[in-house]
């Protein structure tokens, strides 16, 4: 059985395809730190039409924040990132697949 | 030389980003000095896949904290107050040597009247921070007889500076190099040709037998 959190992780990450583009930019690139506009416009999107999918990933803590300057940018957590692809393979495991 | 700003500039397609990797690949492998690859507009992914081509691992070098290639957008990395950019980075790898690819993509963010004060601030940063820069400079120029350095005056700011020219010779085009400026330095002012082969970048033999080579168009000299 997962418990509640997890569902709840496991919901906010498949709940649209700009999430999956979104993390798809950020485990290729992983060095990229950038502000919303910059993700957005790397993934061929608006700042508006990622904003709520990138605010899930921050609650989730695959995204983090960062203040440069004035700004706030955003990067991969490569640590919490690394804990959720565990939940989600032994979720997996737990079912009996691959 | 060492802390030195060197400035690379050229038209597409003459190399300055396979000098760049080249530049830092050998820093890590050979010298032991660790590297950080900063990129505006070309995403790492691409650079990891043409790297490879090379021969050399980006991401090896990156898991073995020798080497960060970092995307972003040109502005954040002229912030100044607070933590820089790269302040973690540097933290982590304490580089020795850094190129921004492009410094030209900087123009399209800061005023013409800022810009060279604000490049002037980013290198004397890094300066401070104990690294040797090599900042790319795109030409929109490929060949021709009348080509200016940057156009904004940065090479007045910079301790190096080394030209990539396409030339035309016999209906082929063939790159060139020359450094043009070097502070304390006697060096080489000659044209060399160079290719980009499975390795990188090979220096060649100074061109001989023809003047003009910078304007793009030389000619024959006769005998």
């Amino acid at each position: 059985m997962v418990n509640g959190d997890e569902i709840e992780v496991m919901n906010k990450l498949l709940s649209s395809d700009v999430k999956l583009f979104i993390l798809e930019l950020f485990h290729d690139n992983p060095g990229l730190l950038d502000r919303l506009e910059g993700v957005a416009l790397r993934i061929g999107r608006r700042a508006s039409e990622i904003e709520k999918d990138a605010k899930d990933l921050l609650d989730i803590g695959i995204l983090q924040r960062k203040k440069i300057g004035n700004s706030e940018v955003i990067c991969l957590n490569v640590k919490r990132d690394g804990e959720i692809q565990g939940l989600i393979s032994n979720r997996i495991l737990k079912r009996g697949g691959d | 030389m060492e802390r030195d700003a060197i400035l690379v500039a050229g038209p597409p397609g003459t190399g300055k980003t396979i000098l760049g990797l080249q530049y830092l690949v050998n820093g890590a492998s050979e010298f032991g000095e660790n590297g950080i690859f900063v990129t505006f507009e070309q995403m790492p992914d691409q650079i990891y896949r043409d790297a490879a081509a090379f021969g050399w691992d980006l991401r090896k070098l990156e898991r073995e904290n020798k080497f960060k290639l970092v995307c972003t957008s040109p502005d954040l990395l002229l912030a100044g107050d607070g933590e820089h950019l790269l302040d973690e980075t540097f933290r982590q790898l304490k580089p020795r040597r850094v190129v921004i690819d492009s410094l030209s993509h900087l123009a399209m963010y800061v005023e013409e009247k800022n810009l060279r004060k604000e490049t002037y601030r980013l290198l004397n940063y890094f300066k401070t921070k104990g690294l040797t820069s090599l900042s790319i400079w795109e030409s929109s120029q490929i060949a021709g007889q009348e080509f200016s350095v940057t156009e904004v005056g940065v090479s007045f700011l910079v301790d190096c500076v080394v030209l990539l020219r396409m030339v035309e010779i016999e209906s082929t085009m063939r790159k060139a190099l020359v450094v043009l400026k070097m502070r304390g330095s006697d060096h080489d002012r000659a044209l060399r040709e160079f290719k980009i082969n499975s390795h990188g970048i090979k220096l060649s033999k100074p061109f001989s037998g023809y003047q003009g080579i910078v304007t793009g168009i030389p000619r024959r000299i006769s005998r």
